[in-house]
């Protein structure tokens, strides 16, 4: 029975770079990049996302009905995050009176 | 075992079934990325009004040490329960039965650094609506920060004593020979579920502990 799966090699190296980017993510913490900073943390995290994805989730070799999933889930997703902020985030950029 | 005792309807054969299984396991946990991400959203909004207080709250008062070692605990376990699949697979039962039982004792020092971290909030008066002093000008603010922070990593934790319960039954079955070479699927659905939990968690720790680290 063919199944999606990797080497032992595989899981280790992508152990070792999942905590590579966590010591990373810390020692970028402790700079201070304003709003770069939270952007920062999200964009590392997205990566340790990915690769536990990819690799131990073996979405990388999966078949594409899973793709459709994952990227179903992220469009919906996003299309939630980007309404909702471009609400939020852009109140007060122009003057109402009374307001 | 024999592949009719495991082998369930509609399938026709185990192949199928194994696709059917992944595929509604990997449905669910679209449902779960918008069940956390409102929550991750609705953060992010109130962060956006509240700026100072989140950051303030986030930078100094959740300890960074706690979560970095249980960001690098959960990894762990996410590596010993990836190898404990791919030794079922290669008919290794033995360690595949060890490897996850070694997962769930990981799972377990998990949660039991987070009670410690919690047992900690609750010292320092920072558990709103049970426990909670502050000086700051920004009380109110903070204290919406710490609850999200103690319902999302309460239901993360929720989440993870779930998989824990799950991964020891499963070494049983494992133990008593449920699961070879041909049929594990149970065990590859509990990984995805339990990769997806450490998932989670690597976004909880970067908007609670790594944002606001330098404040």
């Amino acid at each position: 029975m063919a199944q999606p799966s990797f080497g032992i090699r595989t899981y280790v190296l992508t152990y070792l770079a999942l905590l590579t980017l966590l010591l990373a993510t810390v020692l970028i913490g402790f700079v201070d990049l304003g709003w770069g900073s939270m952007f920062l943390a999200v964009a590392i995290a997205t990566m340790k996302a990915a690769l536990v994805a990819a690799f131990f989730m073996h979405a990388l070799v999966e078949r594409k009905l899973v793709w459709v999933v994952i990227a179903g889930a992220l469009v919906w997703f996003l299309i939630l995050v980007t309404l909702t902020l471009g609400d939020y985030i852009t109140r007060g950029w122009l003057p109402f009176p009374g307001k | 075992m024999s592949e009719g005792a495991i082998l369930k309807e509609p399938w026709r054969d185990l192949a199928r079934q194994r696709e059917g299984a992944t595929f509604g396991i990997w449905i669910f946990l679209a449902s779960e990325l918008l069940f956390f991400g409102s929550l991750l959203l609705l953060y992010t909004v109130y962060r956006v009004e509240n700026p100072q207080a989140f950051a303030a709250a986030a930078a100094r008062e959740t300890d960074i040490f706690y979560g970095t070692v249980n960001t690098a605990v959960l990894l762990t376990s996410s590596l010993t329960m990836a190898l404990a699949i791919h030794a079922a697979a290669a008919n290794r039962t033995l360690r595949s039965y060890y490897l996850l039982l070694l997962t769930a004792v990981i799972g377990v020092a998990f949660i039991a650094i987070k009670f410690t971290e919690y047992y900690q909030h609750y010292e320092m008066h920072k558990v709103p609506g049970i426990r909670f002093e502050s000086t700051s000008p920004q009380a109110g603010a903070m204290q919406l920060f710490y609850i999200f922070y103690f319902i999302m990593t309460g239901l993360h934790a929720i989440h993870m004593s779930i998989g824990i319960v799950l991964v020891v039954l499963f070494a049983f079955r494992t133990a008593v020979g449920q699961f070879n070479q041909e049929y594990h699927t149970p065990l590859e659905a509990l990984g995805l579920y339990w990769h997806f939990v450490d998932i989670v968690w690597i976004y909880l720790f970067a908007i609670f502990y790594i944002s606001g680290l330098h404040k």
